[in-house]
This record gives structure tokens, C-alpha cells and sequence, in this order.
């Protein structure tokens, strides 16, 4: 570890945070917008009239529930792709 | 890689414009070509996309839409066709260039303060927006912060779906790519829905305490024209 140049190590932990980061970000919203459809899904065969309304209000509920991953998936690819670190060591 | 960032093509007047804004220019020409095709042949398909903007928009806000229905329908139809419009092969898409979903939050967002005010007038929209004094803080910070979620919402999506496309197509150029391009249709849509959905709800939450305006006259007016 004491032969790594900065600009290595850099890459290294950017690679490593990188997958632990996508791994969570995409793991936690999926479960909680699953629990989110069940409660909508029990919800609609308790009353079929309000099929309707249960419906829009699940899509604008994923869709905010969609976009914390969504900052999370933009994170990575900054870093993967563009990594702003990378110019304080070269 | 380089392909897959915005190109400045030309300057005017020292102002550079992109590729994205080319495909801008091309798609507000077809949706105008579009339109005046469709008054004459199938006026009953232009019926019934205003109607179900109109009617997603009055269940949002819980008032006759009229008054809201040009920006939020103008909106609905921009950003649905300009995430669609990638396919065609020259185009790009311009949704994914971060400054065309930053300048339509930036829009929501003085659109929900000039309803509010409009509605209100101007002492008692800032009034309601300081009702408990030491809301005003949270309220500043919620706004900001809604128009940055919108932006981030719009632009992460089509360019996560837009460079997993370019990802398949380095790999596999032949038929693999098209269920891809599929799925970023379908959530160019979606994506589309749901800014329009949501600018319907931050303009209703800005008019909250005032009455619905204009409601025997607009739907009136609604049915006049289309008989």
C-alpha cells in the first residue's frame, strides 16, 4: 500500500465506494417501493371504486420514491465517469 | 464516450448551441406539423389528449384545470416527445443535457409563485407562506429543494436509460439494444406523467387557501368549444 501513487488509491476507494454505494442505492428504494405496491395492491381489493384514485397516487409515490436512487445512480456515474478527486492529485 | 456528452455544432453571436437544441428546434417544427395534420383528419385524438391532461390535472389540483391547462399540458407534451424523439437516428435526445430539465424546474418553479400571487395577490400568497413564522425557513428550503428533485428526477432517468443503451450497442449492435430503447420510450413517458403531475401538485399547494376561480364558465366554455 505505501507504493500506491495518490492518483491510485484514489481510483481504488472511488471503485470500492462505488460498488457498496450502487449496491445499497439500488437495494433499499426497491424494497420499500415493493412494500409501498403491496399496501396499494391490499388497498384496491378492499375497495375496487378507488382503483382510480389508489392508482395515481402509487405512480407520483414511486416516482418520488424512485428518485433518491436516482441521485444516488447520477453520484456513481459522476465518479465513474468524470471524477472531479482525480484533478487535486495530477 | 465522447459521443455521448452534449457537442456545441455552431456559435451565434458567440453563443454555442448544441446538438440538443437543434433536436429541440426539429421537434417543436413536428409537433406543430403534427397538430395542424391532426385538426383536419382525426380531431377526436387531439379530444382526447386534452381531455385526459385535463382531467389528470383537475384530479391533481381539485379545481377546474382551465385556467393551469396550457403550461401544464405545453409541459406534459415538450418533455413526453422530447424523450421519445432520441430514437430517430441524427436527433438527440434533448432531455439529456441536464440544462433542459433545469430550465423547465426553474419554470415550475416561478409559475407556482406567479399562480399563487395571481390568485391571492401578492401580500397574501407571501402571507400564507409565513403563516407559522417559523415555517418560513422550511418553506424556502422545500422549494429549492422540490426544484432540484424535479430536475434530477427527469435528467437521472433518461440518462441512465440513454447510457445503458450506449453500453448494449458497444457490446452487441445488432438486435440486443431494441428492448432497451423500448423500456427508455416507456419511461420517457412515464418520466413525462409524472413532472406534469407533480407541477400540478406544487402550483395546487401554492393556491391552497384560495377558491376555485371561474368554475360554472370554464367547463362551459370547455364544452362549447368542442360541440
Amino acid at each position: 500500500m505505501a507504493q500506491l501513487e495518490p492518483g491510485t488509491l484514489v481510483t481504488v476507494i472511488t471503485i470500492l465506494v462505488s460498488g457498496v454505494g450502487i449496491l445499497l442505492g439500488t437495494i433499499v428504494p426497491a424494497l420499500v417501493e415493493g412494500r409501498a405496491v403491496l399496501k396499494a395492491l391490499e388497498g384496491m381489493t378492499r375497495q375496487p371504486e378507488a382503483a382510480g384514485d389508489l392508482r395515481t397516487t402509487l405512480l407520483i409515490a414511486m416516482a418520488l420514491l424512485e428518485s433518491t436512487a436516482i441521485y444516488v445512480l447520477l453520484v456513481i456515474l459522476v465518479l465513474i465517469f468524470a471524477n472531479p478527486l482525480l484533478d487535486r492529485f495530477f | 464516450m465522447n459521443d455521448f456528452f452534449p457537442q456545441v455544432i455552431f456559435t451565434v453571436f458567440g453563443i454555442p448551441v448544441r446538438d440538443t437544441i437543434i433536436s429541440t428546434w426539429v421537434m417543436m417544427a413536428l409537433i406543430v406539423a403534427l397538430v395542424v395534420v391532426a385538426r383536419r383528419r382525426w380531431p377526436a385524438a387531439l379530444e382526447m389528449l386534452v381531455g385526459f391532461l385535463s382531467d389528470t390535472v383537475s384530479d391533481i389540483m381539485g379545481r377546474p384545470a382551465l385556467p393551469f391547462l396550457p403550461f401544464l399540458g405545453a409541459l406534459a407534451i415538450f418533455i413526453a416527445v422530447a424523450n421519445i424523439i432520441g430514437v430517430v437516428p441524427i436527433l438527440v435526445t434533448p432531455t439529456s443535457d441536464i440544462n433542459t430539465p433545469l430550465a423547465m424546474a426553474l419554470v415550475v418553479f416561478f409559475s407556482v409563485h406567479y399562480f399563487g400571487m395571481r390568485a391571492k395577490g401578492v401580500i397574501g400568497y407571501l402571507k400564507d407562506l409565513a403563516s407559522p413564522i417559523f415555517m418560513l425557513p422550511l418553506e424556502v428550503v422545500g422549494q429549492l429543494s422540490r426544484t432540484l428533485s424535479l430536475t434530477l428526477r427527469l435528467f437521472g432517468n433518461i440518462i441512465s436509460t440513454d447510457l445503458i443503451v450506449a453500453v448494449i450497442f458497444a457490446l452487441v449492435p445488432l438486435l440486443v439494444p431494441l428492448p432497451m430503447v423500448g423500456l427508455s420510450m416507456f419511461t420517457g413517458i412515464l418520466q413525462a406523467y409524472i413532472f406534469t403531475a407533480l407541477a400540478a401538485v406544487f402550483i395546487g399547494a401554492g393556491l391552497e387557501a384560495s377558491e376555485p376561480v371561474e368554475s360554472e364558465s370554464a367547463s362551459q366554455r370547455v364544452s362549447e368549444s368542442a360541440s
